[in-house]
């Protein structure tokens, strides 16, 4: 374990070496430091007696700043030219002063919550430890945390595709009572104008105090920062880099392009692969939640390796309902938008379990096996989804390719995120 | 340390004339004044609830000493602003003070509650406890400890998981220090005797006699505020309990080992008796009574030695309560209200001889040093709580002839629309040298005088 420590800290010195450099030479593997993409608090095998931790040292959790100005233009592999997706011109400062605000717990009604506590860094910033996140005094969300990874390479944002930027979108988790439970913008703005570090951050970056447009911008400076592309596929894909993927990869990009056509949504292009079309599909998973799956009983995990079934009217008791989500059609109204839902990218899908709008779907394992059944059958689902008739191999196959997409400039962005500080009251 | 050293002979030696010697009601620090006699107060550490009076959390002071004028009345309410999940309290070793926490705002109140046991104040409110502590958050347990308060931790600023540490604070109410629970990466020098070293956190108790200090294992804010039926349904959400308990030297505060306990091993009573050397716990979601005990090589052990009820029902076995003589357990399982008395005169084989529901549902219990009392309360958390009709909120006040429970009085928290009502503690008069009040007007007309 000390070694590993000691292993840590050489890869976080090369790291800042690199850094101070240049950002590209930053991306390079050698540099990397040696940051676990996952929970700290590794649970993987506990349905097993054999279950044993693998548990970090949150005193431990120390990054490297990175230059995310640079990073933010720097071209990826894979990805479409970074000048072209931004949102705003990047800018130090305000990244800066959006980073702080990210990890700041003070922003809500009662001072515990950031945006990081929701979009968790090491867990691919979201988060892997529910299947909905848990918001202001414990409310429920209906909603699974997305990743923020390349977020700004979507058109439009949240998962009904409801919010135009994502300076605008910085308002909704601020303001929802389920969240972050602001009871006002002023309210927001006087917090942060009361703290003298913002008010000098606010006053380089925007010659201003904090307003209702600049927290936006702010944030959003942050968030397009956080782009990861350059994976082994991207490597295989567009760089030609043969042995970047083994062959149960290749043969998952086979199926994923054909006989799965996976790629009808997931687009893959030529000069680059965003994994979405930008567009809304009713792939049954939103049907399923809201008109099935009516349980008798529970299996409830109690310890490694044990597990109980309950009945279902015992969660009940200490339960609130569970709650409906129609999608799209929450926002437009229209009868044809029900149980849609913007298509995801695939980027890093590896690292953001679980999956779909409710989380629903634990393990990638679980999301193609319900698309190898053909979604869930009904009247409005979409036409592009049908049964694939996929053997165990290929469904390995298809999982494995999906593990393929993990961007390599991952620990670098965690490793950035972890340097910066958590703000909590004073 | 000469003056802390001074302060635990006082604890531990001090008898006063009306009836006050050392060491509380079976659950207390030993490092503090106990109430042997009959107490005066109850304490109870509430949550505000949503749509109730004034939504707050509060310390609601209730009169339980049958012969106050006042006997099964709330007597005081004292609102703190905002719903922090309140949940533990504990006093400081002097028992001046009572520390209450809010496992979400990490608020920490101090009440004096020696000016006048009958109406406590607030004395000042720690809300930089996060920040001070490198991070830790859900201050949980309040431990006195000579001069100290531990404070054990539930969760972290960083992923609001349950890796966490205690933080201690001087009795003046100043951050001293954060001890991290051992985790794989940094054990911190202690042994992970199985497969666990999750480096959660919960509950402490110490045996000073035997340099040790012990800890359990809970799980992250993201847990214990989570709604509780969707939790249970999120298979994610369950993997994250503690299956860890610690022994620590109490003097260097350094982890020693770490015990597999899985389950989550909530609250840790020790016995009290010079020769018993070992502790209790019950673990909440397998539902098992739990002995770390010394063996004969003066190693400390764990070993499971007897199921709550039926563990796959899941009873889920909450606050517990050794007697002071070491011969019963006092356990009580929420999901079934059921208050449960395990014979433990042998602790290697506890057997239940005893069950009374107390209400729909069923978390904390108080008793007397004599065992004569007991005084439950119904609220586990705000989002564990039953829904609907069944989320009963009371405190329900017991003797207990050694055969069964017998109801003296109830509060019902609702129709008093104070909020749920959580942990309690004991108060009296006797603790600071002063007379009940109604005892004066009785025995002498000079109590003008001490009015005065
Ligand atoms: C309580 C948990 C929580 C907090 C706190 C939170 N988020 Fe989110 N975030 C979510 C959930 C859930 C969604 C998906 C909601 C939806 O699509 O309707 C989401 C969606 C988003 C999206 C849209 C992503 C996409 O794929 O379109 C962005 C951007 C985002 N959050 C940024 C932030 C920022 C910035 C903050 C802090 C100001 C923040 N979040 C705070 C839970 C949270
Ligand atoms: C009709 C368009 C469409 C097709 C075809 C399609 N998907 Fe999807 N995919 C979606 C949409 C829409 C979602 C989001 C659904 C939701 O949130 O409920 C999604 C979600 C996912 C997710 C979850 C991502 C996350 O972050 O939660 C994975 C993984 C995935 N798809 C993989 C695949 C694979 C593998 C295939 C081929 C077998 C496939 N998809 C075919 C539209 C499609």
């Amino acid at each position: 374990m000390r070694f590993q420590f000691a292993g840590l800290a050489l890869a976080l010195l090369l790291c800042q070496y690199a850094a101070a450099d240049s950002n590209t030479e930053a991306s390079s593997e050698a540099a990397l430091p040696s940051i676990r993409l996952a929970p700290g608090d590794d649970k993987s095998g506990y349905d097993s007696t054999a279950y044993q931790t693998n548990s970090l040292s949150l005193e431990h959790r120390k990054g490297t700043a990175l230059n995310l100005a640079a990073f933010a233009i720097e071209p990826q592999l894979g990805l479409p030219d970074p000048k072209e997706s931004l949102e705003l011109e990047p800018n130090a400062a305000e990244i800066a002063l959006g980073r702080r605000l990210f990890f700041d717990r003070r922003l809500s009604r009662n001072q515990t919550m950031s945006c990081a506590m929701c979009h968790i860094p090491e867990q691919g910033f979201t988060s892997n430890e529910l299947k909905r996140p848990v918001g202001f005094e414990g409310r429920s969300v209906k909603r699974n945390a997305p990743s923020l990874l390349n977020v700004r390479l979507y058109e439009r944002f949240f998962v009904d595709a409801r919010e135009t930027s994502l300076a605008q979108q910085a308002w909704s988790p601020l303001l929802a009572s389920n969240e972050m439970n602001n009871p006002s913008i002023g309210h927001v703005l006087e917090q942060i104008n009361r703290d003298p570090v913002y008010q000098q951050q606010f006053k380089q970056a925007y010659g201003k105090p904090a307003d209702m447009l600049n927290v936006g911008y702010a944030l959003a400076q942050y968030q397009q920062s956080l782009l990861a592309g350059d994976a082994a596929f991207d490597r295989w894909k567009y760089a030609s880099d043969k042995t970047a993927l083994s062959k149960s990869q290749q043969a998952g990009f086979e199926l994923f392009t054909g006989k799965a056509a996976c790629a009808s949504c997931h687009l893959i292009g030529d000069q680059y692969a965003l994994f979405t079309d930008q567009q809304l599909h009713n792939t049954g998973a939103g049907y399923q939640a809201s008109m099935l799956g009516e349980q008798k009983e529970i299996t409830v995990i109690l310890a490694p390796g044990i597990e109980t079934t309950i009945p279902a009217e015992v969660a009940q008791r200490v339960g609130e309902p569970k709650p409906n989500d129609l999608g799209r059609y929450e926002v437009s109204l229209n009868p044809k938008d029900r149980w849609k839902f913007r298509t995801p990218t695939l980027r890093n899908v590896a690292l953001t379990a679980p999956y779909m709008h409710n989380g629903e779907f634990l393990t990638l394992k679980d999301v193609v096996n319900f698309y190898n059944q053909g979604g869930q059958a009904h009247s409005a689902l979409s036409p592009l989804i049908r049964p694939l008739n996929l053997s165990a191999t290929e469904v390995d196959n298809l999982i494995a390719f999906m593990q393929s997409l993990t961007s390599s400039k991952l620990k670098l962005l965690v490793a950035d995120a972890f340097a910066a500080d958590v703000q909590d009251p004073e | 340390m000469i003056k802390s050293l001074f302060k635990v002979a006082c604890g531990l030696f001090l008898v006063s004339a009306s009836g006050i010697s050392h060491a509380d009601e079976t659950c207390m620090s030993p490092y503090m004044a106990k109430i042997v006699g009959q107490e005066d107060f109850v304490y109870v550490w509430t949550l505000g609830e949503e749509g109730l009076g004034d939504e707050q959390d509060k310390l609601v002071t209730i009169s339980v000493n049958p012969d106050a004028p006042d006997y099964g009345k709330v007597v005081d309410s004292l609102s703190v602003g905002g719903r922090n999940e309140a949940h533990h309290s504990g006093f400081s070793d002097d028992r001046r003070f009572l520390w209450a926490g809010g496992l979400d705002s990490n608020k920490i109140f101090i009440f004096d509650v020696h000016t006048d046991p009958a109406k406590p104040t607030l004395h000042k409110t720690i809300d930089d406890f996060v920040s001070k502590s490198g991070g830790v958050v859900g201050p949980h347990t309040f431990y006195a400890l000579a001069g100290r308060m531990m404070i054990t931790g539930l969760s972290n600023n960083k992923d609001n998981g349950g890796r966490t540490a205690m933080v201690e604070y001087s009795n003046k109410g100043e951050y001293v220090a954060t001890h991290w629970h051992p985790t794989d990466e940094d054990l911190r020098g202690a042994e992970k005797s199985g497969q666990f070293a999750d480096g959660y956190g919960y509950d402490v108790r110490v045996m000073p006699r035997r340099n040790a200090m012990f800890t359990s294992s809970f799980t992250g804010w993201s847990n214990y505020m989570m709604d509780f039926g969707t939790m249970l349904a999120d298979p994610e959400a369950m993997k994250r309990f503690g299956n860890t308990a610690v022994v620590w030297d109490l003097h260097t505060r350094q982890p020693k080992k770490v015990f597999d306990m899985p389950g989550a091993p909530l609250e840790i009573r020790c016995a009290w008796k010079p020769n018993n050397n070992y502790c209790f716990t019950t673990t909440a979601l397998t539902s098992q009574i739990w002995l770390m005990y010394e063996d004969e090589q003066g190693e400390w052990q764990a070993k499971a030695v007897a199921d709550i009820g039926d563990p796959s029902k899941v009873p889920l076995p909450v606050d517990i309560s050794i007697t002071s003589d070491d011969n019963g357990l006092w356990v009580q399982t929420f999901m079934d209200g059921k208050a449960r008395y395990f014979d433990i005169s042998d602790p290697f084989a506890p057997k239940q001889v005893y069950e009374k529901v107390i209400g729909s549902q069923l978390n904390m219990i108080s008793q007397s040093w004599d065992g004569k009392r007991a005084y439950f309360t119904s609220s586990l958390l705000d989002n564990w709580d039953k829904k609907g009709e069944l989320d009963e909120q009371f405190f329900k006040s017991y003797t207990w002839d050694g055969d069964k429970l017998n109801l003296e009085f109830e509060v019902d928290f609702k129709k008093e629309k104070l909020g749920s009502a959580h942990q309690m503690r004991f108060g009296a008069y006797g603790l600071y040298g002063m007379d009940r009040p109604w005892e004066n007007e009785q025995s002498d007309e000079g109590a003008d005088e001490a009015a005065e």
